[in-house]
């Protein structure tokens, strides 16, 4: 077997020197792998929502073309990368050959149920097949096969749930499982965007962590997910604002927290404009941790030195060790959230 | 006396429930809200991206940029470059101080610089005195309004007021290499030569003690042999910071494999994200001060490589960072003369 690079950059085609998610093209061939790979028969893409509103809109909604669009991305690029959005999403399959210099240093066996845990942005794939697409949870079945490096992160699909519950958490494992390394008992904790998936895992998360002595706020902007999130009980104070509005929303906080302010402020709001509003909510020895795709670096830095807040600002990461663990864990915890996600993701 | 709101937003004009950064007018009035501090203005700083651009538009005829400068502030209240976005600093003595600013901090007469931005800040302009195209000084007779948030410095009587400025407009990264860097650290700064990397090597060398390490990752060779010979880094290597691989085979065989503790980027260049993420050892940190970062290229690329890191926001301001800054020019003569040569 030949010697991999851990990153994959020996799959790298073109152009030379870069790291396979921006590449434009990689090395899809799956006949032989490299030492420190794994080789994966694959069963279904979950395409990222983003990529998949995209190609679904382009082919007017026609599975066929979704299907003709599908296979000249990875006929190009060998992995699935949308041209137009540049995302990726994740995929769930069995593992069907581990790399020599891999075994005895992996949990994995052949045989094992897996979905991988970083972007097919990034991940060489080869589509044999598409058996069936399904546009309400953006997944598609294939028969195809794909190549996980030493790098990629991977979770086990557990036996106690469904395939399909377990990968709608799974892709928003990073929230809950920062929040569980940021929350100490007693804090004081916002969570913006709170009615949304990765919102509703925060809310649960941040509540057991601050205990009877914290709070926990969530701040929603539709009606529905607000009533929703009030009716599962996990926060203490639930009310509904324009997250890209600072001043009402500030006054608000100072309210609830007899101007005291937040000590944690866990931003998930898909949107702009909303890095001021984080920032103001939160103590000036607080933390904000934007996980929000839609904030901008320049925005968050220069408004907190503007208002002269001394606040540790950290840029959300999809990855910490054990994210896999804590976030199914907690559909075992909850029965609420469990039932609230098979009905809405899964 | 009126009743003020901490950040300002009370003499927000339009549009209205917004900060005053992003808002379009200010109250320029300079009778003071109670928590506010009035300034007799000496000298606007003007940033150095609103300066070029202001001398373009006037071709650098200078009665022209002060009609320019004078039309904004009369049109915003404040100093906000309208193409550009962004303010600068001033120099002024305090005039005023309201009964609700934060007490004992400064006294009627003090002369301060302001460290927050113009493009934030009311102010009056009652005449440029002058204004030369090739300095971004503009000496003016003027006010201007603190507000309670706001920043500032009292200006020291030992260090000269211009070299005081050029230190305090960076002051931020010192200071949080000193919160960030502990004994034993092996740290990188990458961009380690500029103003900002010079101040970040001096702290990190002085943190991470004979045990530690900081390794410089500089473009022009030479600001890298600069910092060698100031003798304000263990190894320096001269490189591309967006040729990834390059950066981190060469900072693995420096650290034997292990990677850095802390990193921190300074390069104002795009497409260092990564660089800064892979040399970074698991559980430690990547401070961006590089106001080219991408959001999204930070968070999708340590997810992209399995790395269970800290991203940070740079953030211009920590407490203490005023004086920490001041301190170096004070203890170091060799920065304090670079300094001098350079940027006064």
């Amino acid at each position: 077997m030949k010697k991999g690079n851990k990153y994959g950059i020996h799959r790298v085609i073109e152009p030379k020197g870069v790291l396979p998610q921006p590449a434009n093209k990689i090395d899809n061939n799956m006949d032989e792998i490299y030492d420190n790979e794994i080789l994966i028969d694959v069963q279904t893409l979950n395409i990222d929502s983003a990529s998949f509103t995209q190609i679904e809109h382009q082919a007017g909604g026609d599975k066929a073309k979704i299907a003709e669009i599908m296979l000249d991305i990875v006929a190009k690029q060998g992995k699935h990368r949308n041209p137009v959005t540049g995302s990726g999403g994740m995929l769930l399959g069995t593992v069907e050959k581990i790399g020599d210099a891999l075994i005895g240093k992996t949990d994995l066996k052949v045989g094992d149920k897996i979905a991988t845990l970083v972007s097919l942005s990034l991940t060489p794939l080869r589509i044999d097949k598409i058996k069936d697409i399904r546009p309400d949870i953006d997944q598609v079945d294939i028969d195809g096969k794909a190549i996980l490096f030493e790098s990629g992160i991977y979770a086990k699909i557990p036996d106690d749930m469904p395939a399909n519950l377990a990968l709608s958490a799974l892709d928003v494992a990073g929230a809950p499982a920062q929040t569980a390394k940021l929350v100490k008992p007693g804090d004081t904790v916002l969570i913006i965007g709170a009615g949304g998936k990765s919102g509703m895992l925060c809310c649960y998360e941040a509540k057991k962590r601050a205990g009877v002595t914290g709070k926990v706020i969530g701040l929603c902007h539709s009606e529905k997910s607000t009533k929703r999130l009030m009716e599962l009980g996990f926060c203490d104070y639930v009310f509904s604002a324009d997250a890209t509005q600072p001043v009402p929303v500030l006054e608000k906080i100072e309210e609830i927290t007899n101007g005291q302010m937040c000590d944690v402020t866990i931003n998930n709001v898909n949107i702009t404009d909303t890095e001021m509003t984080s920032i103001l909510s939160t103590k000036d020895t607080g933390v904000v941790y934007f996980f929000s795709m839609a904030t901008s670096f320049t925005k968050a830095a220069l408004g907190a030195e503007g208002v002269g807040s001394d606040v540790t600002m950290i840029v959300g990461n999809g990855y910490t060790r054990g994210h896999a663990e804590i976030t199914l864990q907690l559909l075992r915890e909850s029965d609420k959230l469990r039932k609230v996600f098979t009905e809405l993701y899964a | 006396m009126n009743k003020g709101c901490r950040y300002g937003t009370h003499r927000v004009l339009a549009p209205a429930g917004t900060l005053p950064q992003p808002a379009q007018k200010l109250d320029n009035t300079m009778s003071i809200y109670d928590n506010e501090v009035l300034i007799d203005v000496q000298t606007l700083n003007i940033d150095s991206a609103s300066y070029t651009q202001i001398k373009h538009a006037c071709g650098s005829n200078a009665e022209m940029m002060k009609k320019m400068i004078l039309d904004i502030v009369e049109e915003r209240g404040k100093m906000q470059n309208p193409v550009t976005g962004s303010g600068g600093m001033l120099i002024g003595t305090v005039k005023e101080i309201g009964p609700n600013f934060p007490k004992g901090k400064i006294k009627v007469g003090d002369k301060i610089a302001t460290l927050v931005s113009l493009s934030l800040t009311p102010l009056k302009i009652k005449e440029i005195k002058k204004l030369t195209a090739d300095s971004d000084q503009v000496d003016v007779e003027a006010q201007a309004i603190l507000f309670e948030s706001g920043l500032y410095a009292i200006l020291p009587n030992d260090i000269p007021e211009k070299l005081a400025l050029a230190a305090l407009d960076v002051a931020g990264a010192p200071a949080q290499v000193d919160r960030l860097v502990t004994e034993g650290d092996i740290v990188c700064i990458i961009g380690g030569g500029g103003k900002s990397g010079v101040l970040c090597c001096y702290q990190a060398m002085k943190n991470v003690g004979p045990s530690g390490k900081v390794i410089v990752v500089e473009y022009s060779k030479d600001n890298a042999q600069r910092i060698i010979d100031m003798n304000l880094a263990t190894d320096v290597i001269v490189a591309d910071a967006t040729n990834v691989m390059d950066v981190y085979s060469k900072v693995m065989a420096i650290t034997g494999g292990r990677g850095c503790d802390v990193t921190v980027n300074n390069v104002n260049v795009p497409s260092t994200e990564m660089t800064s993420i892979l040399i970074t050892k698991g559980q430690g940190c990547v401070y961006f001060f590089s106001m080219a970062t991408s959001f999204t290229k930070a968070a999708l690329g340590a997810e992209g490589v399995g790395k269970d890191i800290n991203l940070i926001v740079g953030n211009g301001y920590a407490k203490g960072h005023a004086d920490l800054t001041l301190n170096i020019i004070r203890e170091s003569q060799q920065i304090r003369e670079l300094f001098e040569k350079l940027y006064v």
